[in-house]
């Protein structure tokens, strides 16, 4: 297995704690680049941007947060900042006009946020939030807000305002439906599935997921509300759950999993099928999967894995797996089951990868890590040219052309000695130097 | 295409050679000696560090020094040297172990030369295990292994065939430059020029540099020089400018191409500098290497040109954990770097980088799709050299064509430019 050794990063000053969740990598003010936003169990709401080592922004919010996310949750087109407390208060911010100048907002705005500091929409949830997913779940094309709990409740809402009305204080949350799970759910998800709509995927226990299906979507104009209500003794989980066991080596049916859903495959034909998801286990095991539950791979680590994300590391458009470990060994794992893995030196508090403009004003692929002692170190220069280890004859190989040129210079391209010869000849030998 | 290995335990700066064509050993404080290869596995390469178990080298043992060479023909075989010191508590003694296997077969199989060991007790505290070549009476040349130890005197030791076992013997009949030293040796380099002579040039614990023009046939020592720094040095590498002889064959005249040497020298806290032509000036024009003592010292150095452009590029690694590249960029490290070498790890000719870190051992590849632009490029021209038919030249020039292409698109690698003026 290649291990690497990134050095390339910035530390960002952080003080606080955090949930595992309370952090996300988005574009929080609408200008196309994304910040780092975190939220600390003090209720105070934190977004960085660039290199500074400082917060951009600071917002204070109610209660102990536990989860953050960016997205346009309102269908505005354009991304709100959403904060939410364990004791259930949702906070929605706006960033957009802290980016901008005074001067380009309208009265109109600068009237309803009279009050930067404040949030620009807070409604109560119900409490006991443990992640939270913004992103279309039934195909509409409109973006819901997805709730997990730690009573193994799964709640989903959307966004509704009268459609005369100009600010948000009109609109609120209304709730779409909600599902009993029979375990801990860890991570939400969205996968599409093998028709290529949106499937809703929950992680549970023991490397298993489940998808939830939107029952509304088939109701038709039923009105919203406790799709299925909680059975007092909790003997039997919804119809609308449907849960998946991965088969293979698994210890302990009880072990906090792990999901991502929708890894792309890089070419967009491809993509619109089947969708990507990997799975990851608190006891080590890795497994990338299609919607139509083909085990692509599994991979079995020592190390207790519990952040799971995808990124681009190549530069290919296909997106990696990338799992982090309590103890900081990061794996990164492509759809061949090509591994590399890189040690952060300290044990990780949060941990989140994605794209991020730390340096030179654009978004490149980073990893980030909370540590235990007040710092978020964010790693910037992450790419790989590839992730298999290969040698320069492999890649002239690749090459159209390159065979027949190496016949027309009387070298047989299958003579690995005679072609590592001319190769260092032209590099390192008596040729005339290379103009340039 | 960058691949580390953690170590143990840490190594430092006399820590790692290249063995054999494709392999590299880094050897660590602990006794640990560490091969690291890519391997051909299955139509892919794999890199692999495996541990190699050399025999006679004692739990309790702290590795000071390795290094290897392949003999010189006709004799064949590798040959590895460890110098290490074994500290049973009341007295630290040190050893050097030589391992070379006569078997015929199995004279490269670094698994069976680990097992054949020739201990040698030394007197001294080792320091650098350096190997060169030098001219035997009988025509024939020989790869012999230099000692520095703490006792102000460099050590020989020479195989004796016959014997299939090598012998320490007196310095001064050979190498007469490097008899009556000012002081502990920390590093010494040798360099076979043009003329059968040589260059050798040494750095020293308080800060004499040692730099001597030798005839290689007698050896009667032509001219020395000397100098002093008020730093121990760590490195000193003497190397040609041009990486590549240019052929002039119009010119027979044997004076009229004379290749200029240089001199890097390196110290622990000064700036680094390169003494030009030090052949025929000593070290009378130095070029300093700019800021290259604002990283903490620099503790290894390499010449070696890495963009293929016919020049050389010079890297320096800092315990302040940066590699400096002159004319080139710097790149940051996790840990202070104590060694440099350049091979070819993979079998394809394209050598990488490999640095000892503290910590372990890098290796950098080159930019593969980057170099494999140049190689095409290269051997497009070179069949266009070739071939002067105006057929055959039509469809080179499109496909070199289509080269230069490529080349403009490609993302300059020379980022953060430090040009060494006048070099």
């Amino acid at each position: 297995m290649r291990s690497l050794s990134y050095v390339q990063r910035v530390s960002l000053d952080f003080s606080g704690t955090l949930f595992p969740h309370a952090i996300c990598l988005g574009d929080a003010d609408n200008d196309s680049l994304n910040e780092l936003v975190v939220g600390d169990t003090n209720g105070k709401l934190l977004v960085y941007k660039n290199d500074e080592s400082k917060p951009w922004i600071t917002r204070s919010c109610v209660g102990m947060l536990t989860c953050v996310g960016v997205g346009d949750i309102c269908n505005k087109g354009k991304n709100f900042v959403v904060a939410v407390g364990a004791e259930g208060w949702f906070h929605l911010f706006d960033l957009t006009s802290t980016a901008t100048s005074k001067s380009e907002t309208s009265s109109q705005q600068e009237a309803l946020f009279w009050d930067d500091q404040k949030p620009c929409f807070t409604q109560h949830i119900p409490a006991n939030t443990k992640v939270i997913l913004i992103s279309d779940i039934d195909g509409d094309g409109l973006s819901e807000l997805v709730v997990g709990y730690t009573d193994r409740v799964v709640r989903a809402f959307r966004w509704e305002e009268p459609p005369d009305s100009t600010d948000l204080s009109c609109g609120q949350l209304v709730l779409l439906k909600k599902w009993l799970l029979e375990g801990q759910v860890d991570s939400l998800s969205v996968n599409p599935g093998p028709e290529g709509v949106p499937e809703l995927m929950v992680s549970q226990p023991g490397c298993g997921y489940a998808i939830l299906l939107c029952s509304w979507t088939q109701e038709g104009a039923a009105g919203p509300g406790e799709g299925t209500p909680a059975t007092p003794g909790g003997e039997s989980p919804s119809r609308d759950v449907i849960l998946h066991v991965t088969t293979g080596r698994i210890h302990n049916k009880n072990v906090s999993t792990h999901l991502i859903g929708s890894i792309s495959r890089g070419s967009k034909d491809e993509s619109s099928k089947c969708g990507l998801f990997a799975l990851c286990t608190l006891d080590g095991t890795l497994k990338l999967m299609d919607s139509s539950e083909q085990l692509l791979w599994s991979v079995q680590v020592d190390h207790q894995l519990f952040a799971l994300q995808k990124l681009d590391v190549t530069g290919d458009g296909r997106e990696e797996v990338v799992a982090c470990a309590w103890d900081g060994q990061t794996y990164i794992i492509d759809h061949n089951r090509m591994v590399v893995r890189f040690q952060f030196d300290e044990n990780v508090n949060a941990f989140c990868a994605g794209q991020y403009t730390c340096k030179d004003g654009r978004n490149s692929p980073c990893l980030v890590y909370v540590s235990f002692n007040h710092k978020i170190y964010v790693y910037w220069r992450v790419e790989l040219e590839r992730m298999e280890p290969t040698n320069l004859l492999r890649v002239l190989e690749e090459r159209s052309g390159y065979r027949d040129l190496l016949e027309r210079l009387g070298v047989d391209p299958d003579d690995t000695d005679a072609v590592r010869e001319l190769v260092r000849d032209v590099l390192y030998g008596d040729t005339p130097p290379r103009s340039d | 295409m960058d691949s580390f290995s953690r170590f143990s335990s840490q190594s430092n700066i006399y820590g790692l050679c290249q063995a054999g064509d494709q392999d590299l050993l880094a050897a660590t404080l602990k006794g640990k000696v560490v091969c690291f290869k890519y391997q051909d596995v299955r139509q892919k390469i794999r890199p692999v560090a495996k541990e190699v178990q050399f025999t006679y080298i004692p739990v309790d043992a702290e590795i000071v020094s390795i290094d290897a060479f392949n003999k010189s023909p006709p004799n064949r075989g590798l040959v590895v040297g460890i110098t290490f010191i074994k500290d049973s508590g009341d007295k630290a003694s040190p050893f050097l172990n030589i391992y070379c296997d006569y078997e015929p077969g199995s004279e490269f199989n670094l698994e069976s030369i680990a097992q054949s060991c020739l201990n040698l007790e030394l007197q001294f505290t080792p320091f650098q295990l350096y190997h060169t070549e030098v001219q035997c009476a009988d025509g024939y040349s020989e790869t012999v292994f230099l000692l520095s130890g703490h006792d102000q005197r460099i050590h020989l030791y020479k195989e004796n065939a016959s014997l299939h076992q090598f012998e320490e013997h007196p310095v001064e009949r050979l190498f007469p430059e490097l008899q009556e030293l000012p002081s502990n040796v920390l590093w010494l380099d040798v360099l076979g020029i043009s003329g059968g002579r040589r260059l050798s040039a040494f750095g020293c614990q308080n800060g004499c540099v040692g730099l001597s023009l030798v005839e290689q046939t007698g050896p009667e020592v032509l001219q020395s020089w000397r100098l002093q720094q008020d730093s121990p040095i760590s490195t000193v590498l003497l190397f040609p400018l041009r990486t590549r002889p240019e052929p002039e064959p119009n010119k027979t005249d044997k004076n009229s191409y004379s290749e200029s040497y240089n001199l890097l020298l390196t110290s622990t806290v000064e700036v680094a500098v390169v003494y030009r032509d030090v052949q025929v000036c000593g070290m009378s024009q130095p070029v300093s290497l700019q800021e290259s003592d604002q990283y903490d010292s620099v503790l290894c150095a390499l010449v070696t040109d890495l963009d293929f452009d016919g020049h050389r590029e010079i890297l320096l690694g800092t315990y302040g954990q940066e590699l400096l590249c002159y004319k080139f960029q710097q790149r940051s490290f996790k840990s202070p770097l104590l060694s440099i070498t350049y091979l070819d790890l993979t079998g394809d000719g394209l050598r990488e980088l490999a640095i000892l870190t503290l910590k372990g051992l890098h290796i950098l590849q080159h930019s593969l799709t980057w170099t494999a632009d140049v190689v095409f490029e290269c051997l497009t021209k070179r069949l266009a050299l070739q071939y002067s038919e105006p057929v055959t030249h039509a469809a080179t020039g499109q496909s070199s064509e289509e080269c230069t292409d490529e080349t403009t698109d490609r993302p300059d690698p020379e980022t953060k430019e430090q040009d060494i003026t006048g070099l």
